[in-house]
């Protein structure tokens, strides 16, 4: 079982500065969510006012008394230290990407690479910042994804939605369950 | 500004003479970083460029979590973190009233001076506060 105990589950988003996790995060935790959201003084990698410098942390309370655990990483290379020390003991990842961003591509390859691919645990991947009149971004990852023969779904998500975040974890939560059975069964 | 020097030339050099000074007086000192809360090395004291990019990541990092843990326990603003081991000592402190907001990160590597080590460390802070602060 790759939860922490039978009802208890700790996912893990992570993704490149800028694309969203500490939104999503707030967006659906039952209460408040805990971020560690200091100066951001890179403004040349993403104009924004503040950035994740360790980690955010939420919580959704399931209807059988357990609980889904949101762990949140930094986007930035220079805080990867942290990216293992979060992951350990996680069901699964979420891979948040800008939609918008030149080197979507380049944060897909990497974030893959960085987390195992899917293969280790599970994992789902929300783009962001997508036009309804331009959907190609996401066309093009299926298709980078599927050349790879990695069977990862794949969705256009507003990270300010609650409903947009709660698809990616109800549909991580769903592969986490068919990965523990799959293995019960094997 | 940019990230590579999030201070300025004039500030950063201010600053680097403020950890020399420390670094001469302070006991047990091995190295130091001057880091900026998202994690960028300001100035560095007896330490190499990757070290001291790392321990700046690091000690920014440990700064967030203690502002985190003191705003959740509501005791305000986290000031110091030390990590402490049987052979040495990691202190994290916060220059008050900066801008950019600033921490200092102390390895030591004679525990039996912690306090003579967050005395002078805090000293430091004050001093690079007076330099620093507009």
């Amino acid at each position: 079982m790759t939860a922490m105990t039978p009802n208890e589950f700790k996912i893990l988003f992570t993704g490149p500065m800028g694309a969203g996790k500490t939104t999503a995060i707030s967006a659906i935790s039952d209460r408040g969510a805990v971020s560690t959201d200091v100066m951001n003084n890179d403004p040349q990698q993403c104009d924004k006012a503040t950035t994740t410098a360790a980690l955010d942390y939420g919580q959704i309370s399931l209807p059988d008394q357990g609980s889904v655990h949101l762990y949140g990483t930094p986007g930035q290379d220079r805080f990867r230290f942290m990216w293992p020390i979060l992951m350990n003991n996680a069901a699964g990842v979420i891979v948040l990407l800008n939609g918008e961003h030149p080197e979507l591509d380049h944060h897909l390859d990497h974030f893959l690479e960085a987390f195992g691919r899917g293969e280790t645990i599970p994992m789902v991947i929300g783009v962001g910042r997508l036009s309804e009149e331009n959907l190609e971004p996401l066309e093009r990852l299926g298709q980078r994804l599927e050349e790879k023969g990695l069977p990862i779904p794949l969705f256009d998500v507003d990270v300010r939605q609650q409903d947009d975040v709660l698809l990616l974890v109800d549909t991580l939560l769903c592969l986490v369950e068919v990965n523990d059975t799959g293995r019960l069964e094997a | 500004m940019t990230a590579a020097t999030p201070l300025g030339k004039v500030a950063t050099s201010l600053a680097q003479k403020e950890l020399d000074r420390f670094g001469e007086s302070a006991p047990g000192v091995t190295s130091a970083v001057l880091l900026s809360s998202d994690g960028f090395e300001v100035a560095a004291l007896k330490i190499n460029q990757e070290s001291a990019s790392r321990l700046a990541a690091m000690g920014s990092s440990l700064a967030a979590v203690g502002s985190a843990i003191a705003q959740e326990a509501g005791i305000n603003e986290c000031r110091r973190l030390i990590v402490e081991s049987d052979t040495g000592v990691v202190a994290v402190m916060t220059v008050p009233n900066v801008n950019p907001p600033l921490s200092l990160a102390v390895v030591a590597d004679d525990v039996s001076v912690l306090g003579k080590l967050i005395w002078a460390t805090k000293n430091c802070c004050l001093a690079l506060e007076k330099r620093l602060s507009k």
